[in-house]
């Protein structure tokens, strides 16, 4: 009878999980060498900790390989599909805050808008020959809200494995959906939030399987999430 | 594999009877034409796989693009008509991956009205061959009247797009009409911009957009170029100075709720069009013209209905759209349509119309099966 938590394997979110956890008076007794991705809380016999890459714990959480763990929400909703249906947020932990946004080049003066971006996308193939390109890795998210939320249909998603801000100026995107702290980047990067272009304010995230347990264990993860929401009230 | 329907023996009779060529495409697609004529929404609802290269594949997810690809890269003459008959493949929540689908894609027939009441009579006829003594309801839908009806009321070329596109999807069409009657507030532009804009000086502006490109390293050869910002930032500060009349409001409600069976459709369009004191000209013509060539079948006229918000926003549907459905059974068996703007999307040199239909054979199957 135990369950596993999964928490991230490195950076700043890393130590902040570990500080929500002792907080919650779940102490994680780190492993001596770094570079062990299992561990224990202290004095909990039935409580094993598995570090990961954020990615991994939202997709071990869908297929309840783990009982529960933190990751971001961007993370859980792009990378599940029917994300509610396998996992729930059990808690909202005030950390790893981002928002995750639709971002065109700021000399589109002319597009400010989601609406604004329907027209362009419309005429875009007549234009140029093809089809409005976003440079994006939540392609979940992007279909989204586009197709979905509003109703645009004809738009091209390009894979981007990083350094998306840089797609419009490369040539590779005409825009960008992309994770945003400050904005700064994107500034950086002379790129535009759109006025309704905030797709998902995410943040770090304790998130629950809903895969079916023993009762005791049941019990245990319960346990858990209150010390977890408790901590960070 | 599934097992290919009883009935496709005498489906393919039919066609033959009704001089349409079968066609057979290969189950392997490339992906990026489903993906570009579409949307990425399908991406989610397709097979997809890659070669060995990179290239995206998938399984064909329908008959239509695959069947143009291959005119276009055969070269044919037109006027041609293919039929088809095989397998598709979607991810469903519900049912199966694969399943039949048969029909008929009638390319470079210039005479529309003729080539559209064709393309519903031989679905017709395909349904009651299949699923004979059954009622049947056709539904039709015509984009071309939609945007005449637009035109007519004077609406300006943003606006008219703009309800164009998001014709045939109810909830699309309240959003963008609650805008038109309220547009949202401007956002405020830089100083020299906004001057060139209230000016309406399209050069100038355009010159500024290209200094602007300039100092942020964006090419105006890889996406959109300075003169289309500038024309659409012009466009828009004329659109807001105008507002949807309320009697053009009104008279845009009325037309959307137009249901007639297609007899008396082209009367009530007619009408519909005196009221509101508009004059539909050739889009009407060509409807009447449709309508007389469909009696002209023999079928059932009473069983046609004219449904004036039926639509699918696709933007290669370019005029008829149209639905088959059967007496008990809860999903539409036929969907069909004209597609202008198909061919030349996907690379033909010289525009070539065209019309199709597909028919489920599942769902049928499963008709024939309860019956």
């Amino acid at each position: 009878m135990s369950i596993t938590i999964a928490l991230p394997s490195k950076g700043r979110l890393r130590e902040q999980a570990l500080e929500v956890f002792a907080k919650a008076g779940l102490p994680v007794e780190e492993p001596a060498d770094q570079r062990r991705y299992r561990a224990r809380v202290g004095g909990r016999d039935d409580i094993e900790v598995a570090f990961l890459s954020a990615s991994e714990i939202a997709s071990e959480l869908g297929q309840g390989n783990v009982d529960c763990g933190v990751t971001g929400e961007d993370l859980v909703r792009e990378t599940l599909a029917e994300w509610d249906a396998k996992v729930e947020i059990a808690a909202r932990l005030g950390f790893g805050e981002a928002d995750v946004v639709v971002a065109v080049p700021d000399i589109w003066l002319d597009v400010s808008t989601m609406a604004d971006l329907d027209d362009v996308a419309a005429e875009f193939r007549q234009r140029h020959g093809r089809r409005l390109r976003i440079a994006t890795k939540y392609w979940r998210l992007t279909q989204q809200f586009f197709s979905q939320m509003h109703g645009i249909q004809v738009y091209r998603i390009v894979e981007s494995l990083g350094a998306t801000e840089g797609a419009p100026a490369a040539g590779s995107a005409d825009i960008i959906v992309d994770i945003t702290t400050t904005g700064s980047t994107l500034r950086a990067n002379h790129l535009r939030i759109l006025d309704d272009g905030v797709i998902l304010k995410s943040q770090a995230c304790l998130v629950a399987s809903r895969r079916e347990r023993a009762a005791a264990d049941a019990a245990l993860l319960a346990d858990v999430r209150a010390r977890v929401r408790a901590a960070v009230a | 594999m599934t097992r290919i329907p009883a009935i496709a023996p005498a489906l393919t009779a039919l066609f033959a009877e009704r001089s349409a060529h079968m066609v057979d495409v290969p189950v392997i697609q490339p992906a990026d034409p489903f993906l570009d004529m579409a949307g990425e929404d399908l991406r989610r609802r397709i097979f997809l796989t890659e070669s060995e290269t990179g290239a995206a594949l998938c399984l064909r997810p329908e008959f239509t693009i695959p069947v143009c690809l291959d005119h276009i890269a055969s070269q044919a003459g037109t006027p041609r008509r293919y039929a088809y008959l095989g397998e598709v493949f979607r991810q469903r929540r519900e049912g199966g991956n694969e399943f039949f689908q048969a029909g008929i894609e009638d390319l470079g027939e210039t005479d529309a009205a003729m080539a559209d009441a064709r393309s519903i009579a031989d679905a017709h006829a395909l349904l009651s061959l299949a699923l004979p003594g059954r009622g049947l309801t056709v539904t039709l839908g015509d984009q071309s009247v939609f945007e005449a009806v637009l035109a007519a009321l004077g609406l300006p070329r943003g606006w008219r797009m703009r309800l164009a596109r998001a014709f045939g999807s109810a909830e699309q069409l309240e959003a963008a009409l609650a805008d038109l009657a309220n547009p949202p507030k401007a956002s405020a532009l830089p100083g020299r911009v906004a001057e060139l804009v209230a000016d309406g000086d399209r050069a100038a502006l355009a010159a500024q957009i290209a200094e602007g490109m300039a100092e942020t390293g964006l090419s105006p050869a890889l996406g959109r170029t300075p003169d289309e910002i500038a024309r659409r930032l012009i466009e828009k500060a004329e659109l807001r100075s105008v507002r949807l009349s309320a009697e053009a409001f009104s008279a845009l409600k009325a037309f959307l709720a137009i249901r007639a069976s297609l007899d008396t459709a082209a009367d009530v369009l007619e009408g519909f069009a005196a009221s509101a004191g508009v004059s539909l000209g050739a889009a009407l013509e060509r409807f009447s013209a449709r309508a007389q060539a469909v009696a002209g079948h023999g079928l059932p006229v009473g069983a046609i209905i004219y449904d004036a918000a039926f639509g699918r926003p696709l933007d290669y549907y370019t005029g008829l759209v149209f639905e088959i459905s059967a007496e008990g059974a809860a999903r539409t068996l036929v969907g069909g349509g004209r597609y202008d703007r198909l061919l030349t999307l996907l690379g033909a040199t010289a525009p070539i119309p065209g019309v199709g239909f597909s028919v489920w054979l599942d769902r049928v199957e499963a008709l024939r099966g309860g019956a």
